[in-house]
């Protein structure tokens, strides 16, 4: 009994029980969800959410928002895609100018929010509109198509049984993001400012540097999402990123974010992003209309707000 | 003086803008002495801290650490030259672990450099051993108690090689066995040669603990590095506010012939409170004394109609009453609140001052005329807020940029404004000034001869001897007995000390 509410204190124990139970109950009505294809299908839609969610995620914890998530990973997208038609650059040169665009973006915004004091809501709202405009003016609105096999192939092929090579790239970046936030300093600081900015900064952490950090790290995510995005579609959409931004709250707030900053756990984020991913999937199995996706990630959000609440005050009543 | 001052500054000056906050203080502070720095709120201490720790740069004036000019470029320059600092507001982050907070400062060189914290939690040890905290360095901050979490505070400053220690009000949220403890400490720390500064408001305490003693007043020094040898409470009060304590009399008042104005029959909450049974008379002031967390707070709020009432009745003006709402206690009973939480609870800090004190009397006033005029508020405040000698350069400034003082002034204004038939007033002195305070109690003195009935609510023993007509004594969510006040100090506080701790109390339980 004690270590079931131990367990049920830890951020992933939930969201990992919702994952076994949904994905027993979806199996039980529809023998054809952990089919091959099925799940080949799921790991490709969680190989890019996944990154989504940690872009927002990576912001949470230090206690903000970043609206412009979709947009930077749009623009991102743009940039690889528009790099390999219009310049002919190889794809690693232009897997490395999008992520530079990304990073760049993200640090944009961090700056913006640090020299102005303005709050990360409004910056991050302005450029969204703004990063979104260069896409367009840009692209015109018309895909790039000239994508060459190699990303292609990449983004089809499979590294063994189901799984698809997209998920290699997003493996590692959770392995990454995990670790920096639990052991290197920059991701300390990053929790360190989110949980208390005066604090941090008395501590002798340079909060400025930390939230700009934060940011391009933001950014250079939500790139990696976009390219990832490009080599599935195989060709280089200008409107990539427009519907990521409630997903990339859910995750992480199903995982146990705190909104208010200092707290956030990337393997619950995942649990999350999965959870998701089951949960639209199964959506689809039983035809039902997708809209109403729309409707259960709103209800999801609402449920795992209030469960965080619950739970934060728990530990409270035990220490007293 | 004895010893080479590890640390002293001449002559400092502070400018902000429209204010000259210090005038060209000294401080010296020598190594294995416990130093007092006092001052009423606004005599400029906060500002010399700062100073202190680098996070203001004083406008005129020298610093010397060994006799050695120095200045400190930021909080992390003056950490590193061996100035550390306890601050009032806790600043630990609960969900790292003590070790980590303890040593976030030498993470803080590398960014990238992994952390290694079965290290941390080695080098946390001897710190927390030499504070006698017997704590798993790995223990996250949020599953202490705030005592000890202060304790990890300072233990992340020793960790720091300070060799100068400023704490700012380190007892104010401590009992009374966890602040005998911290001091034993700080009298260790002492005698292994550390140089501490010990900024609090609680005079017994300064004179308990400290030997030397500097007073601010008005930005200047009232006295610098004095001695506490052979100076008196009297003394210091005189110090700081320039005249001496006007003696609190406390004088016999018959009220018994008054009209009740609120009273609880066996009233129960769902906070717990069982079987509470008070009475409040016009023009009385009734003292509800107990220690923290037995539920004073919590049953003025349940008064207030915050926490519904579960058993039992509530009468107001002898008429039983629920009170669903604060609102509806505060406009449709007269029922004001003043909490012991000003910042959060009390004030809207980003609004104006009339903005504040106005709230209460909105309604009354915008139900009179239609709608709100600001000089119709002003006239109603503005005598309140004189008199409590409120600083402020207009009503239109904002009450977050006032001192804690002149914020704490204000909050008391706005329910004397709304001209309340009862009020609770919950901790009203904790952290104000002895100057504010004595013009506090006179206020409060002033308001029941003039027919408010007053539930006070404190820890102060004095000051409930000083203003209490009875003390109503709660222990565990339950009311203990009442103590008539007799204005004997030992007398009263073994009567309450029998209520809690005797042994009838424990056989009470109807």
């Amino acid at each position: 009994m004690i270590q079931i509410s131990r367990l049920s204190r830890t951020d992933w124990f939930g969201p990992l029980l919702a994952t076994v139970i949904g994905i027993t109950i979806v199996q039980s009505f529809s023998a054809t969800f952990l089919s091959a294809y099925n799940v080949q299908i799921l790991l490709l839609a969680i190989a890019v959410n996944a990154l989504v969610a940690f872009s927002q995620m990576i912001i949470i914890a230090i206690g903000q928002m970043n609206l412009s998530v979709g947009a930077i990973g749009g623009l991102a997208a743009i940039s690889f895609a528009g790099a390999l038609e219009v310049w002919g650059l190889p794809a690693p040169i232009a897997l490395v100018f999008a992520l530079f665009v990304g990073a760049l973006c993200g640090m944009a915004n961090g700056i913006l929010i640090r020299i102005t004091g303005i709050s990360a809501f409004v910056i991050t709202l302005a450029t969204l509109s703004i990063y979104k405009g260069i896409n367009l003016g840009i692209t015109e609105a018309q895909p790039f198509y000239g994508i060459p096999d190699s990303v292609k192939n990449f983004g089809s092929a499979l590294l063994i049984g189901p799984i698809p090579w997209l998920v290699v790239p997003t493996l590692l970046i959770t392995l990454l993001l995990w670790f920096m936030l639990r052991r290197l300093p920059i991701g300390r600081f990053i929790l360190a400012v989110g949980s208390n900015d005066h604090a941090a900064a008395l501590s002798g952490i340079s909060v400025g540097v930390t939230v700009v950090a934060a940011h391009a790290i933001s950014g250079f995510l939500a790139a990696m999402a976009g390219v990832l995005v490009v080599a599935r579609l195989q060709i280089g959409q200008p409107s990539i990123g427009d519907d990521w931004l409630i997903l990339s709250f859910a995750a992480p707030v199903i995982g146990g974010a705190i909104l208010a900053g200092g707290h956030v756990s990337t393997t619950a984020t995942l649990l999350g992003v999965v959870i998701v991913a089951i949960i639209t999937q199964a959506l689809v199995l039983f035809s039902i209309d997708p809209f109403l996706v729309q409707v259960v990630l709103g209800a999801m959000i609402l449920a795992a707000v209030g469960l965080n609440k619950l739970r934060a005050r728990q530990p409270l009543k035990g220490s007293i | 003086m004895a010893a080479t001052p590890i640390f002293e500054a001449r002559g400092v000056e502070k400018a902000f803008p429209g204010v000259l906050a210090l005038k060209g203080v000294n401080i010296s502070l020598s190594p294995g002495s416990i130093h007092a720095l006092l001052g009423e709120n606004g005599a400029g201490k906060s500002t010399l801290i700062k100073v202190i720790t680098g996070v203001h740069q004083p406008t005129a004036g020298a610093m010397f650490l060994d006799g050695v000019e120095t200045s400190f470029a930021s909080p992390r320059d003056a950490i590193a030259k061996g100035i550390g600092v306890v601050h009032q507001e806790r600043n630990l982050f609960p969900r790292f672990s003590v070790a980590e907070n303890i040593h976030l400062e030498q993470l803080a060189t590398s960014y990238l450099k992994p952390v290694d914290y079965a290290r941390l939690n080695r080098e946390a040890r001897p710190w927390l051993e030499a504070l006698e905290l017997d704590l798993d360095p790995a223990t996250l901050v949020s599953e202490l108690s705030v005592a000890r979490m202060q304790l990890v505070e300072i233990a992340k400053a020793l960790s720091l090689k300070s060799r100068v220690l400023l704490l700012d009000e380190p007892t104010a949220s401590l009992t009374s066995s966890e602040t005998d403890r911290l001091f034993s400490i700080l009298r260790r720390l002492r005698d292994d040669g550390t140089s501490l500064v010990f900024v609090s408001h609680k005079l017994e305490e300064v004179q308990e603990i400290c030997d030397r003693v500097t007073v601010l007043r008005d930005g200047a020094n009232a006295c610098d590095g004095l001695s506490m040898q052979g100076v008196d409470r009297n003394q210091l009060v005189q110090m700081m506010i320039g005249r001496a304590e006007g003696a609190a009399v406390w004088r016999h008042r018959d009220t018994s012939a008054q009209p009740e104005v609120l009273g609880l029959r066996g009233v129960s909450t769902v906070l717990g409170h069982r079987d509470i049974t008070l009475s409040v008379r016009k023009g009385e002031i009734v003292g509800l004394y107990g220690l923290v967390g037995v539920g004073r707070t919590e049953l003025a709020k349940a008064i207030m109609g915050q926490f519904p009432v579960t058993g039992g009745e509530v009468r107001v003006h002898g008429k039983t009453v629920q009170i669903g709402s604060v609102a509806d206690a505060v406009h449709r009973h007269g029922l004001g609140y003043i909490s012991e939480d000003r910042k959060t609870e009390g004030l809207i800090l980003q609004h104006s001052v009339l903005a504040n004190a106005g709230v209460p009397i909105w309604r009354k006033l915008s139900r009179a005329f239609g709608s709100l005029s600001d000089g119709r508020i002003e006239t109603v405040v503005t005598p309140f807020l004189r008199k409590l000698e409120v600083k402020t350069p207009s009503l239109a400034q904002i009450v977050g940029n006032l001192s804690g003082g002149n914020q704490q002034k204000i909050s008391v204004a706005k329910w004397l404004a709304a001209g309340v038939s009862f009020l609770i007033v919950d901790e009203p002195s904790v952290g104000i000034d002895i100057k504010t305070k004595a013009y506090l109690h006179d206020l409060l003195r002033e308001l029941a001869d003039n027919g408010t009935a007053i539930l006070l609510i404190s820890s102060d023993m004095p000051e409930m001897i000083a203003l209490a007509d009875r003390i109503a004594v709660m222990d565990n969510y339950r009311i203990k007995g009442e103590v008539a006040n007799t204005g004997v100090y030992a007398d009263i506080s073994r009567n309450i000390m029998d209520l809690i701790h005797g042994p009838q109390a424990s056989a009470v339980a109807v």
